[in-house]
């Protein structure tokens, strides 16, 4: 690139761009952005995003999350060494027996799913990924030469 | 003076910088309005802090920049890999001398609203990825570091761009004002 050239031109469009005034924003933006406001400070202050709330309501807030979050540790902590607390455990997992059959269930489909891997090997495997991948690629061109045309056509 | 008349003072006093910021960076007037919004709802909140200060527009500037690169980047990617895969390069880089008319003979033969309006049809028609660092370099006033970090690329595509924005905007300006010209004699 000509330093000559570059530096004329980048001096020259410095120039000029630096000649525009600013843009005059629409007249509708200013009654828009107040309306909103006025809308904001109209909600109540529990029905708006939290950094908004007033300070000291935020430290409130805070400090009730931390106390709660204290006591559901220590209430689980008191629970886990609680009599009778094992033997519901148990009740509990015996609940949860279906949820072990079904992991079973998909372990061994699993192990199936592998061992047609194992029987096809690894051509057709990589022949499916690249088809996959062939699909793809496909349907990637496809769209842009679809938006590129369609463009072109504005 | 109440708070909410002060504000509206402020916004009325900033909105045109504001919105211009957003404009020529988004290139699109429903979007720059967003960003314009977002920004004074911004400000409302720290209106405390900016009030009196004199880096208040500064700093609306700032946010203005941010929030607009936010929303290209947010909402436009998806669209920029189709829309820049084969428009993005511009292969007729071929360097023909800086040829424009010397700025007196400009203001003699142009209006100059008309020069301005020109220049800014000009820079709308830039594709994002030239138009958005030329006008962080030119107008905004970033150093071309700043701008590769700001967009997350290279320091190389940074002033590749620029240069060939700058380029754009010549070939661009050269046949408008040669037919405005040829319009106006």
């Amino acid at each position: 690139m000509n330093m000559n050239h570059e530096d004329q031109l980048a001096a020259l469009v410095d120039r000029e761009l630096k000649t525009l005034p600013p843009l005059s924003a629409p007249p509708s933006l200013a009654p828009r952005i107040l309306a909103r406001l006025a809308a904001q400070t109209e909600v109540a202050w529990y029905r708006r995003a939290w950094p908004t709330w007033p300070p000291a309501l935020r430290a409130a807030s805070f400090l009730v999350l931390v106390a709660l979050f204290g006591g559901l540790c220590f209430a689980g902590w008191q629970a886990m060494h609680a009599p009778g607390v094992t033997a519901a455990a148990g009740k509990v997992s015996g609940a949860f027996a279906l949820v072990s059959l079904a992991v079973n269930t998909l372990s061994a489909l699993g192990n199936a799913a592998a061992q047609v891997v194992r029987y096809l090997g690894t051509g057709v495997i990589v022949a499916a990924i690249t088809a996959v991948l062939l699909a793809y690629a496909a349907c990637v061109a496809f769209g842009s030469f679809y938006l590129r045309f369609a463009f072109a056509r504005r | 003076m109440t708070d909410a008349q002060q504000f509206e003072a402020f916004l009325r006093k900033h909105q045109d910088h504001v919105f211009s910021t957003a404009m020529r960076l988004l290139a699109n007037r429903a979007e720059a309005e967003d960003v314009t919004q977002e920004v004074f709802l911004k400000a409302y909140a720290r209106f405390g802090e900016l009030q009196d200060s004199p880096t208040a527009g500064g700093w609306l500037r700032t946010v203005a920049t941010n929030l607009s690169l936010n929303h290209l980047t947010r909402y436009r990617n998806r669209w920029s890999f189709f829309s820049e895969l084969f428009g993005g390069r511009d292969d007729n880089e071929h360097e023909s001398p800086v040829d424009f008319p010397a700025p007196e003979d400009v203001e003699v033969e142009l209006d100059a609203a008309d020069r301005r309006e020109l220049l800014e049809q000009a820079l709308r028609k830039l594709p994002a990825a030239q138009r958005v660092p030329l006008v962080l370099f030119h107008m905004e006033g970033l150093g071309y570091e700043e701008i590769a970090a700001k967009l997350g690329v290279s320091l190389g595509k940074v002033k590749t761009d620029i240069f060939r924005a700058r380029e754009a905007l010549r070939k661009k300006l050269e046949p408008a004002r040669e037919s405005l010209l040829g319009l106006t004699a």
